[in-house]
């Protein structure tokens, strides 16, 4: 397991090898009142605020075991403490996958990933963690366990935890098994990959986007030094303000017409010189794509969120900030990441709370810090944002789920 | 909980689906009494007709809903309602435009139960019934069905017209002094228009012969659409057909039997029935949606001896949109560069079924363009002479459909009935928009003259 | 005592909404006391139709101030009796609340009001080249407000999505008269997934007053195939076969020999009525790789001895053949007085099995049951024929119902799909779920409505609900 120096502090780390002992420890930690930090792979513990108070960490990693695959069904129910990249593997056997990108798959869990609603470029064409969840099991912060869902990809009854518990950062539930709808792997893949002078002309190529005959899986804007001198992409040309990756998937046929339909619209809309990328080159790009928000752990890393139509605009403004920013953006669904390569916690703060927040508020939108050096001090609206209206119904959700209010204290928006 | 003070029983204990009927609240047997059980229970409740009805995307009450509305007759019925005032308002709101009926995945014969509900409801009205009072008995029956009687009487209305009193009147407020349906008759009058002389007995066909057809010219529309039975007929010259009108014919009886006066509309159905000689045409045509959705139902209103006769004539009866389009168009020639939306009326669309046929005729016009009219199914409020006894709702509905209109970009507004020509002209005309309201075949008749509508 | 502060809960109502939109006479509300669901009916004691956020908030306060149960009701298609106001109270009907307030194509989002028909937003997007995905099949009258209450599906949900899967937002009512967002208009909004958690909640969180919707972009082309079958398994195993093959459908419909005679003798479409089985199958997508996914769904069905393929060849012929089977409860009508439909779900592999279980179970008791199946999503939707003035019918078809469902959950599937839980199937929910499950979600229900005045008895088998003994089956239409 990665632990990195924002792990939280914890006497030790307990691995319950089944469902029952996890929510035996559990209970005894709500009686005992014990912190319970609750960690899969390790690999997202750096979003958000460190924790402060000292209690126990929960491995799921030994919940591992696959409860059911009935591949014809495309479901699979496995435990969450499972790692990303086996599951890949085992799905990849019979032609199936979970169209959903997490960095670090190889130590990633599914339980962590779910918590944590890590999604990347696919998104945009296949939806997020949350749309593949069918059903959940878990243990409450009163060590009780309990499921909500089921195993067929369509049920309305109960209320939607499977919902609710996606991204909800192991404040809530620790989550043991889950059940998800697959999908089936694509035959084909490729990048049609252009540089865009402007952030203007970029937004007036995203906007065309919109109305394209294609049917992209991803969009994705990048700018940024190190993007500028990519190996895989190539040079930069002169003066190039961002270069626009659209990622298409489909039957062989299907993504052959897509690259050529779209360096056609692009012909048309002044862009005379895209360039496409195929077969290994592509694969490597989706991982590189997938892997860039958790690249780096020195530095600060923030992700917004904002309208699809203000991303160039917001892009702009973070980069005025630092010229060196490093920028992804999965431009279709509005969401930026910006790395910014060294920040001590006095400069951080202004460019935070003053910088882009309001620039993500303005666009529609919010900034949370996403990434960030453990000694690297931050407030909780440093962190957050404004404080959200539907913080304090949160709250109370919370209390619900864990009265004692030992799951994950201080690491969520609406628990500190 | 609550309780509803004055609720007769617990409506929590409503009897069980089935139950037979039980005494009505009220002395006298139910409207519903009359009714087959069975129209009642084809209905399933399962919604899908609400927001089809016009009364229901206006006021959002499931009370004037098709599914509220039949709910509502059936509590009547089964005894567990009284007819109170409320439900009164209800039933009286429908347009009876039938859009229900299109929507209904159950096959639900909504008319076969709001109407004869009606006529019952009026017939045990305690109060004065709406057939017997000043505007029914003088406009409607009166003056309505007896086109040479309204010819006469529209003289006078005409020429104030003509000098512009009607508008100096509504200008100085002294049309509100009138009463507020007679008001309304006058506002609906088309603009001045000399109604050129009657139709002769026989139009020959133009060229080759391909079908000998009746022409129905009816009452309200022979006075106020007379250039557009000239249309007609000139159209079914040119696509090769006999017109005959028989000068006979009178009203067809759906004012009457929409307002519940069954038995003079028979009179009248029967009246027509020797008019037409149905044996020796291929069709008898109706331009006019209201009056042929009536003629197509003279085989089943009645049952009497004359059933079978009325039933044979009523398959005669033909739209004569439906009738051109499957006769085969002659194609017009004369360009009309005009962008131009239609307007399905009810007893068109929705009674008749006629749907596609007028729109692949206006299709075949050079340079015309049709455009899609947003919620063209949902009723205009005209509604026959719903305009003149539901002012306020009708009102509500003309000023929905002609914003409709304008939302489409196009001032040329095409539809194949009376009712809705005048309440959409009377709607345009007050709001100051200036829009071309016709029916397709005075636009059919401009293109095989190569002539162009006057804007 | 209480009914004695009635009127004076009337007048307040009316100084919120005006006079016009406020129903307290008895007679103007029997229609509401039932929605699409007519077994149990009860009254409100009044039914107010705001028009603004800010009138629902009044509203619930003087539910609170009053202390009387309160709920919303859309267009009350629920086939659950989603709408049914257990204990009376005040019905807050949000039909006048019907504005698309926003269409944005380049943010692919539109903003409507909870009482939005549903059809509405996919007219309102003509040609624009995009639109809303979910599309019940009650859509020309269900509003989007009930289609987030029960987190609607439709025939196109295989390959789709349901409701959660395109709301990104809503505004909500809280029961205490708060008035909040969740979510909005950009993804991944700091904190817990509400909109999540309010999809699907049939009205027992809060009343949603606002929805912000993705949009979907128009598909460029489309295949439309009907399969016909000598026998179920063949047809069932073909829907394997095909999904197996790692083609995602856009919709994959079945019916039965049953239902066929029905839909043949309704509407003379010409299928053979010795089929035993046909599967409606479309593909939708680019345009260029539709023939290839065409070829092998034909070469699929024959593998699996389907005794023809048809392939829709024009609009005209799609237009048909999809009529045929969003027509075919409208034919069912002509088979019995009465039926009733259910609303099962099982994984896609056991659809073989609990058709057999179906046929048996209406051998057993006697009932006839025709079926049509969401096949694509293993949701099924066996219909029981009957008569309802035969009391003995009547108790045979209750229990057939329930064995059904209950053959659904032995096979890990659930009693709903799409339809709800309603009051419907409340003591279902003991056997799809724990104590402890249930526990769980009752503590979420109080910490949104703490009072238990938000519609009351719906949805989990808590106190307060009453166990609903079933007295009669559903007459229903659509689904």
């Amino acid at each position: 397991m990665t632990v990195t120096a924002k792990t939280p502090p914890r006497s030790e780390t307990q691995s319950p090898a089944t469902a029952e002992e996890l929510a035996e420890i559990v209970a005894r930690a709500a009686a005992a009142e014990t912190a319970l930090y609750p960690v899969g792979g390790g690999t997202g513990l750096n979003f958000g605020l460190p924790a402060r108070r000292s209690g126990l960490s929960l491995s799921t990693t030994q919940l591992n075991r696959v409860v059911d695959y009935p591949a014809r069904d495309m479901t699979i129910t496995v435990e969450a403490g499972r790692s990303m990249q086996s599951l890949r593997e085992l799905l990849a056997t019979q032609g199936q996958r979970l169209p959903v990108d997490a960095p670090q798959a190889d130590t990633a869990t599914i339980g962590g990933v779910i918590a944590t609603a890590t999604s990347g470029p696919r998104r945009f064409g296949h939806g997020s963690i949350r749309d593949f969840v069918i059903g959940i099991s878990a243990v409450d912060g009163r060590g009780v366990a309990f499921k909500a869902g089921g195993r067929v990809v369509k049920n309305v009854a109960g209320y939607d935890f499977c919902k609710l518990l996606t991204g909800s950062r192991g404040a809530l539930a620790v989550i043991t098994q889950v059940t998800l709808k697959l999908r089936p792997v694509a035959e084909s893949t490729a990048w049609v990959v252009c540089d865009i002078a402007s952030y203007e002309k970029a937004e007036t190529v995203l906007a065309e986007l919109v109305r394209s005959a294609i049917v992209p899986t991803a969009i994705e804007l990048v700018a940024g030094p190190a993007w500028e001198r990519d190996n895989l992409l190539g040079p930069a040309s002169g003066c190039c303000a961002a270069r626009l990756l659209v990622g298409v998937e489909g039957a062989a046929v299907e993504v052959a017409w897509m690259t050529r339909q779209l360096q056609r619209e692009w012909r048309e809309q002044g862009i005379a010189d895209s360039q496409v990328i195929d077969a290994s080159g592509a694969a490597e790009l989706w991982s590189r794509l997938c892997e860039f928000p958790v690249e780096s752990a020195s530095g600060l890393t923030v992700k917004a969120t904002v309208r699809p139509s203000a991303v160039t605009r917001f892009v702009a403004a973070a980069r005025a900030i630092d010229e060196r920013a490093l920028i992804q953006s999965h431009a279709g669904n509005g969401i930026v990441y910006v790395r910014y390569p060294e920040f001590t916690a006095n400069e951080a703060l202004p460019v935070l709370v003053r910088g882009l927040q309001p620039a993500a508020v303005a666009a529609g939108g919010h900034a949370v810090v996403y990434q960030c050096p453990a000694d690297l001090e931050l407030t909780h609206q440093a962190v957050w944002g404004p404080a959200a209206p539907a913080s304090a119904i949160m709250a109370s959700v919370k209390k619900q789920f864990d009265p004692a209010g030992i799951l994950n204290p201080g690491l969520s928006l609406f628990a500190c | 909980m609550l309780t509803q003070p004055g609720a007769a029983d617990d409506p929590t204990v409503s009897p069980p689906e089935g139950t037979p009927r039980s005494q009505a609240h009220t002395a006298a047997p139910s409207p519903g009494t009359e009714i087959d059980y069975g129209l009642f229970l084809d209905c399933v409740h399962c919604g899908l007709c609400t927001s089809a009805c016009p009364t229901y995307l206006e006021l959002g009450n499931e009370n004037d809903s098709p599914r509220g509305r039949i709910y509502l007759m059936r509590a009547v019925t089964d005894g567990r309602l009284g007819l109170t005032q409320e439900v009164r308002r209800h039933l009286e709101l429908c347009l009876d435009c039938r859009a229900c009926e299109t929507a209904c995945p159950s096959g639900v014969q909504y008319g076969k139960l709001i109407e004869p509900f009606r006529v019952a409801m009026e017939e045990q009205s305690a109060g004065p019934r709406k057939s017997a009072d000043w505007f029914h008995r003088y406009i409607l029956f009166g003056l309505f069905t007896k086109p040479d009687l309204m010819r006469r009487m529209l003289i006078p209305a005409r020429i104030s017209q003509r000098l512009g009193l009607v508008k100096l009147a509504e200008a100085t407020g002294l049309l509100s002094l009138l009463p507020a349906r007679l008001r309304r008759l006058i506002e609906m009058l088309p603009p001045p228009e000399r109604p050129g002389p009657a139709l002769p007995t026989l139009l020959p066909a133009i060229g080759k012969r391909r079908a000998r057809v009746a022409l129905f010219t009816g009452c309200v529309a022979d006075v106020m659409f007379r250039p557009t039975h000239w249309a007609t007929a000139r159209v079914l010259q040119q696509n090769g057909c006999d017109v005959l009108v028989p000068q006979e014919q009178v009203c067809c009886g759906a004012i009457h039997f929409h307002a519940g006066s069954s038995e003079p509309a028979r009179e009248l159905a029967d009246t027509n029935l020797k008019a037409f000689d149905h044996r020796n045409v291929d069709a008898i045509l109706v331009n006019v949606a209201g009056c042929g959705a009536m003629l197509k139902d003279y085989g089943h209103h009645w049952h009497d001896p004359h059933q079978a006769e009325r039933a044979a004539f009523a398959d005669k009866v033909k739209d004569v949109s439906e009738f051109l389009d499957s006769l085969g168009l002659v194609a017009p020639e004369g360009e009309i560069p005009l962008t131009a939306t239609y307007h399905d009326a009810c007893h068109l669309g929705h009674a008749q079924k006629v749907r596609e046929a007028p729109r692949r005729l206006l299709a075949q016009i050079p340079g015309l363009k049709l455009v899609d009219l947003p919620e063209t199914e949902v009723c205009c409020g005209a509604a026959g002479t719903y305009n003149l006894t539901e002012p306020e709702m009708s009102a509500r509905l003309s000023r929905r459909k002609l914003d409709n209109i304008l939302k489409t970009g196009s001032r040329v507004v095409l539809t194949g009935n009376a009712g809705c020509l005048l309440q959409i002209m009377r709607e345009a005309r007050s709001r100051g928009e200036r829009l071309l309201v016709a029916h397709p075949m005075d636009l059919l008749d401009l293109s095989y003259q190569r002539k162009q509508p006057r804007l | 005592m209480i009914a004695t502060r009635l009127p004076a809960l009337v007048d307040r109502l009316r100084a919120v909404v005006g006079d016009d939109g406020v129903l307290s006479a008895h007679s103007d509300l029997v229609v509401y006391e039932c929605d699409g669901f007519v077994i149990e009916k009860n009254c409100p004691d009044v039914a107010v139709f705001p028009r603004t956020a800010a009138q629902v908030q009044a509203i619930v306060r003087l539910c609170n101030e009053f202390d009387v149960p309160f709920l919303p009701r859309g267009a009350g298609t629920s086939l659950a009796g989603g709408c049914l106001p257990v204990g009376g109270g005040v019905m807050i009907v949000l039909t006048r609340m019907k504005e698309i307030l926003e269409i944005n194509l380049r943010d692919r989002y539109a903003v409507v009001q909870p009482g939005v028909v549903n059809v509405w937003l996919t007219q309102a997007l003509k040609g624009t080249g995009y639109h809303y995905a979910p599309d019940p099949s009650s859509q020309g009258a269900c509003t989007i407000g009930g289609n987030v209450a029960t987190n609607s599906g439709g025939p196109h949900t295989l390959k789709y999505g349901v409701t959660v899967n395109h709301v990104l937002g809503v505004e909500a009512v809280l029961p205490d008269g708060t008035l909040v967002e969740f979510g909005g208009l950009s993804e991944d909004q700091p904190g817990l997934d509400l909109p999540g958690l309010i999809v699907g909640s049939e009205g027992t969180l809060a009343i949603v007053t606002k929805v912000w919707v993705r949009l979907t972009r128009d598909p460029q082309g489309w295949r439309t195939m009907l399969g016909i079958f000598e026998s179920v398994a063949d047809a069932t195993n073909a829907i394997s076969a095909i999904i197996g093959a790692g083609i995602v459908p856009a919709a994959l419909e079945m019916m039965d020999q049953g239902i066929l005679v029905a839909v043949e003798e309704a509407f003379r479409f010409g299928f053979p009525l010795d089929a035993q089985a046909i599967l409606l199958i479309e593909v939708d997508g680019l345009e260029a790789g539709l023939d290839q996914q065409r070829d092998r769904i034909i070469e699929l069905c024959r593998a699996n001895n389907a005794r023809d393929v048809r392939l829709a060849a024009s609009a005209a012929e799609r237009q048909l053949l999809w009529k045929c089977r969003k027509q075919a409860f409208g034919a069912v009508g002509r088979l019995s007085p009465s039926y009733c439909t259910q609303d099962g779900v099982v994984p896609r592999t056991k659809l073989p099995y609990i058709l057999e279980r179906i046929i048996d179970i209406g051998r057993r008791h006697e009932i006839r049951i025709v079926n049509v199946f969401h096949a694509g999503d293993g949701n099924i939707h066996p219909i029981l024929l009957f008569d309802e003035r035969d009391a003995d019918q009547v108790r045979r078809v209750l229990a057939a119902s329930g064995e059904i469902l209950d053959e659904c959950i032995a096979c890990g599937g659930s009693v709903t799909g799409e339809h709800g839980i309603g009051v419907e199937k409340i003591e279902f929910m003991h056997k799809l779920f724990s104590a402890a499950d249930l526990d769980v979600m009752a503590r979420v229900r109080h910490s949104f409505n703490p009072a238990g005045r938000l519609s009351p008895a719906k949805m989990l088998p808590t106190a307060g609900a009453c166990g609903l003994e079933q007295r009669h089956p559903g007459r229903r239409a659509a689904m």
